[in-house]
């Protein structure tokens, strides 16, 4: 394990590269996290999902968006599209770190989201594409977080020059604004060679993207129901849980 | 212009297996000031909940303070221990060897501690018994439930129906501590040897803690939310510990609209600025004093528990 900061002055981003344990491949991963609460409380599930994909021979990143964890910037600049860049830095990194030419991207919830729109963007460059419980609709993920859509509208109408807050994290217009265009087009690349989606929830957003998936037809994906605990979600019942099943599919899936 | 905050990632500790980030002061304090290490809350890795401890780091280094945040064995990015301590004992001697890191590498002769919750019992644990911690900066810390407690808690529930059926089903949080305090108090027999963090606030160990820092001038700032399972009043801490003559090595803040993470923007902005004037008004030559005042270590006893259960 080695932590580090890597990315551009701009957009440092600390990250945590897992060599892997066995064979000599040049096998890449990188793992996108969840936003938020989600991203604290999914905090275990991601590292022992690196620490599995290191054991199965895969040279792992898993790292902090800008304005999330440790790296730089700050909660105000949840930003999509900047994001979406933060995942091609990692994507560079690990390729360099691994003298690779293609990588693995996996992603949970709204970090699914962002591999998703990344993996679009360089699709040259990502073999194979995990989507574990990806956020589809904006408005249903902010719904899912608990805040009432027709509430952020009457908030951001009032115009009273603060931001939102939810669940301890800033919303701001900006985010708000990019969690709204969010858009299954935006999400299907048609060049990665396998996508796994990956679900433990079944949304009405999921059931539109499946079918929307399939309509393509031009890429190999698989899309998965599994009954599973939510390692993004933390109450007095499942506090630092870690779903074994999910985890244990996606290794499957990538061997 | 704002200066660039400089961020390392290090691996700390004798296995090198704990990851730490050291946020260095931007310009240094005008004195030889303390180095200021944050401590995990629960099983939230060191960016603490709302990243409240990342934004924390960032203000104090541009108040010129150096600030290390890490994760203890097997919370976060940080392994477990390979000589199988039990997890309260793990979690103090890892704050050791990451104090031997900072003293190897003469970032800091000068210590003071921030924690939430278990982070805070942590760092009343341990802070007493070694030389180098010269403050505590602790937000709901464990500290025990005192008469006046009991009236505030009681006075704000009696009115409402669901907590009497919570009463009568056997579900009551305050009838259990109740029972457990009354245990303690009436039957010493009942006592555990064993400390943990989950019978902390029923211990006399506790008090021993604060009474040792007092003797060694360690100043605290103890920061309490309106987190009314455990504490109702500013003062509660206090009363809790009547043998403890804190003096003016305490002060005590009472937040009294934050829930217990300090989940809003609002009630973290305060309390970093808080934590920072607190630090910028201590006397340093109190802190040398702390330094100089060694006492030993006592011997403690521990019993296998799950470090920051008690933390949400």
């Amino acid at each position: 394990m080695n932590p580090f900061y890597f990315g551009t002055a701009e957009r440092r981003l600390f990250g945590l590269y897992e060599p892997a344990f066995k064979g000599t491949g040049k096998r890449g991963a990188v793992l996108c996290n969840p936003w938020g609460s989600e991203y604290l409380f999914a905090h275990r599930t991601m590292r022992q999902l690196a620490i599995k994909l290191s054991t199965a021979g895969f040279h792992t990143l898993r790292f902090d968006f800008f304005g999330t964890g440790d790296s730089s910037g700050d909660m105000i600049d949840a930003d999509l599209d900047g994001w979406e860049t933060d995942v091609g830095l990692a994507i560079d990194e690990i390729k360099d770190i691994v003298g690779a030419t293609r990588v693995t991207l996996i992603g949970l919830r709204l970090g699914a989201t962002i591999a998703a729109r990344a993996a679009r963007r360089r699709s040259k460059e990502v073999d194979a594409l995990v989507l574990w419980d990806p956020v589809i609709s904006g408005e249903e993920y902010l719904q899912q977080l608990g805040v009432a859509f027709k509430d952020l509208q009457h908030a951001l109408s009032a115009d009273t020059g603060k931001h939102l807050e939810i669940l301890g994290f800033p919303l701001t217009e900006k985010f708000i604004s990019d969690l709204q265009a969010l858009n299954m087009d935006g999400l299907i690349s048609a060049g990665t060679q396998r996508i796994l989606v990956m679900l433990t929830e079944r949304l009405p957003s999921h059931q539109l993207f499946e079918s929307a998936l399939a309509g393509r037809g031009a890429v190999s994906t698989t899309v998965e129901f599994m009954t599973a605990a939510h390692p993004w979600i933390e109450n007095s019942a499942n506090a630092g849980i870690v779903p074994v099943g999910p985890i244990q599919r996606i290794i499957n899936w990538l061997e | 212009m704002i200066p660039r905050i400089s961020e390392q990632a290090i691996l700390l500790g004798k296995q090198l297996s704990l990851v730490g980030i050291l946020t260095r002061a931007v310009t240094p304090a005008p004195t030889d000031g303390p180095v200021i290490v944050i401590l995990n809350t629960g099983i939230i890795h060191r960016v603490g909940h709302h990243r409240m401890f990342v934004t924390m780091s960032r203000s104090l280094a541009q108040a010129g303070y150096t600030v290390l945040r890490f994760d203890f064995s097997g919370i976060g990015d940080s392994d477990p221990r390979a000589d199988d301590l039990p997890p309260l004992e793990s979690c103090l001697a890892d704050l050791k060897e990451v104090l031997d890191w900072l003293e190897k590498e003469k970032l800091a002769s000068k210590i003071i501690l921030v924690g939430l919750c278990s982070g805070a019992d942590h760092a009343v644990l341990y802070g007493h018994t070694d030389p180098r911690i010269a403050g505590l900066v602790l937000m709901d810390p464990s500290i025990p439930a005192t008469a006046r407690y009991y009236l505030h808690y009681l006075a704000s529930r009696l009115m409402q129906l669901r907590n009497w059926i919570s009463v009568l089903a056997g579900r009551s949080l305050i009838v259990k501590m109740w029972i457990e305090h009354l245990v303690h108090s009436v039957l010493p027999g009942q006592k555990s040897k064993e400390i943990t963090l989950q019978n902390l606030r029923f211990h006399n160990y506790l008090e021993q803690c604060y009474q040792n820092s007092v003797a060694r001038g360690i100043k605290m700032l103890a920061i309490f939310t309106a987190d009314s399972t455990r504490q109702t009043y500013q003062t509660q801490m206090i009363d809790a510990f009547p043998s403890v003559s804190f003096g003016d090595q305490l002060a005590l803040e009472f937040f009294s609209g934050s829930d217990h993470t300090f989940s809003h923007e609002a009630d973290r902005s305060r309390l970093i600025q808080l934590v920072q004037g607190w630090i910028e008004s201590i006397n340093h030559r109190d802190l040398s004093r702390a330094i100089a005042n060694p006492s030993p270590c006592p011997d403690l006893k521990f019993e296998t528990s799950i470090p920051g259960e008690s933390a949400r």
